[in-house]
Formats: C-alpha cells, sequence, structure tokens
C-alpha cells in the first residue's frame, strides 16, 4: 500500500508535469487538437499503468514521448513515402547538410543580423513545422521544440543517432526553405528583382 | 571512427581546398561548419573538439553571420512552439481517468 502511494507521488512529480510538452508533441503528431487531447490522455494512461517500469529519476519526458509515439503509430497507417523517405535520408551525410546554408545564402546579405526569423508570426512557423514529412517533423521537433539530445530522440524514435542527424539537419533546411518562401511572399524579405526566390528543388543558388 | 580520426579526415580534405586567408581556431571554414549544426545542439562530446569549432565559428568573419542565423532561426523555432499549452479541461480530463484507474487524489 505504502508502495502504491509513493508511485501515485512519484507519477504526479515527475511525469504529470510534463502534459503540456507532451499534448504540444500530439499535436505535431497528429495535426489535429481532438486527436491531441486523446493521444494526451492515453499516453499519461499507458504512461500510469507502465509506471512500475519506470525507473524513477531518469527521463521522464522522453520515457512518456517514446510512449506517445507508439500510441500514434498504432493508430496510424503508415504510407510507402515513409520508407522511401527513411532510405534517402539515412544515406546523407548529416555534416555536409550543415553546410548546405542556402536560405542563409540568400538572406544573409540583406539581414546581416537575422532579424528575418523573429518577424516570421508563429502560427506560421507551427504550420511550416507541421507540413513537413513526418520523419523530418519528429525529429526536429523533439530537438527544436523540446529540447532532447541526439541519444534520447534515438531512443524515442528508435533509429540510429546518425540518422537523427540526418533528419533534424535536413528537416531544418526544408523549414528554412519553406519559412524564407513565405517570408517573400508577405514581404519581409525584399525579393531580388533578377531572382524568383529558391527554384523549387532547393539547389544551391549561384 | 574516433574523433580525431575524423578530425584528420577533415584537416586532409582541407588541405585539398584553397588555403583560407585565416584559420580562426586553427581549423579552416570547411571545417568547422561541417560540425556547426552538432556544436550549436552542444552535441560535441569532446571538448578540445569543440572548442576550436567554437573559436573558429564565434571569431571568423565569414562563419559568424550563418552562427548568427542558425541560432535566430533556432530561437524562433522554439519559441513559436513552446507557446502552446494543453487546454484546462484536457489537465481535468485526464486527472480524472488517471484517477479512475487507481490514481489517488494527492
Amino acid at each position: 500500500m505504502a508502495r502504491e502511494t509513493d508511485q501515485n507521488q512519484s507519477f504526479r512529480e515527475e511525469a504529470l508535469p510534463h502534459m503540456d510538452a507532451v499534448y504540444r508533441f500530439s499535436l505535431r503528431l497528429s495535426g489535429n487538437p481532438d486527436r491531441a487531447e486523446d493521444l494526451t490522455q492515453e499516453t499519461f494512461l499507458k504512461g500510469f499503468e507502465n509506471w512500475g517500469k519506470y525507473t524513477p529519476g531518469t527521463k521522464a519526458k522522453s520515457w512518456l514521448f517514446t510512449i506517445c509515439r507508439n500510441v500514434f503509430l498504432r493508430g496510424e497507417e503508415r504510407s510507402r513515402r515513409h520508407e522511401e523517405i527513411v532510405a534517402e535520408t539515412a544515406d546523407q551525410d548529416p555534416r555536409g547538410i550543415s553546410k548546405e546554408a542556402t536560405v542563409f545564402m540568400e538572406v544573409g546579405d540583406r539581414d546581416p543580423d537575422a532579424k528575418f526569423w523573429s518577424q516570421v508570426v508563429d502560427a506560421r512557423i507551427v504550420r511550416a513545422i507541421d507540413d513537413l514529412p513526418a520523419e523530418f517533423r519528429d525529429a526536429v521537433v523533439l530537438s527544436d521544440a523540446e529540447d532532447f539530445s541526439y541519444e534520447e530522440i534515438s531512443e524515442i524514435l528508435g533509429v540510429p543517432i546518425g540518422t537523427v542527424k540526418s533528419r533534424i539537419f535536413r528537416g531544418r533546411r526544408i523549414l528554412q526553405k519553406e519559412l524564407f518562401r513565405y517570408a517573400v511572399q508577405e514581404g519581409i524579405v525584399k525579393d531580388r528583382p533578377s531572382h524568383g526566390g529558391l527554384d523549387e528543388k532547393g539547389g544551391e543558388s549561384k | 571512427m574516433s574523433w580525431m580520426d575524423d578530425l584528420r579526415r577533415l584537416l586532409r580534405q582541407a588541405k585539398q581546398e584553397p588555403p583560407a586567408e585565416e584559420a580562426p581556431g586553427g581549423v579552416p571554414c570547411g571545417v568547422a561548419l561541417e560540425y556547426l549544426f552538432e556544436w550549436l545542439d552542444g552535441e560535441i562530446d569532446d571538448p578540445e573538439l569543440s572548442s576550436i569549432v567554437g573559436v573558429h565559428l564565434e571569431t571568423c568573419a565569414r562563419c559568424y553571420p550563418l552562427l548568427t542565423f542558425e541560432r535566430a532561426f533556432r530561437e524562433a523555432v522554439h519559441r513559436a512552439t513552446r507557446s502552446e499549452t494543453a487546454p484546462e479541461e484536457l489537465r481535468e480530463r485526464v486527472l480524472r481517468s488517471l484517477g479512475s484507474v487507481g490514481m489517488s487524489d494527492s
């Protein structure tokens, strides 16, 4: 009985404070507030049920995120597109990606203090994240929104660290291109008269 | 492969590139930029490598603007996504359902 009370208390102290984070992750995964609420509830119920398997004082947040993603995936049909993206990114050297600063090359000389990003509205950033292919979206969200380490992300997603890096780095580049396109459209960044923004393939600009 | 092997490979590669006018931190831009994201994410385990890359990125006239750009981008993503919180009725609903499976009130 005393053990049960301890479990209750540790769940309250270690798991429940992550409700906002789990809800946010559920929103990104499902793209739908109703589904996100269900997913959050299921995650905490499953977490509570399995709390005995959790080692107190370790990483409750990543433990809950793993459950959350598993619950979500169980309810999802994964498309073939998914497999193709995984195959493509797994092959790519992540360090090459950090050097390909295509959007920076476009925007850099017109915005030396990088004010550009702070002028893009939050809702548009969130929408662009939601529009990323799932593999990139999950990796970017776990890293840049939730501050998990590469190792923790590798555990949550069940993929090697090299793949985690490829997905985060590539995901950031796709997101930057998308937001840059939006910024040009909205006049946040002035387009070059001779240039229609980034080309579709996202290749290096001259 | 250890980071030393990694570094040796990169330095070998860098020698084939045209020489940089200056190489802050003792490494050329190409090498430091390969580690840009990892450095920004605080994910370079080796303190020596981390410091070499950091000195370069923070002091190189060519790389620093890119570092600023990537930092601002990461902050924007963080800010935009973290503003969302669980609705109050969801919080209550979760607590109620946990109560029904045996979690006590306090």
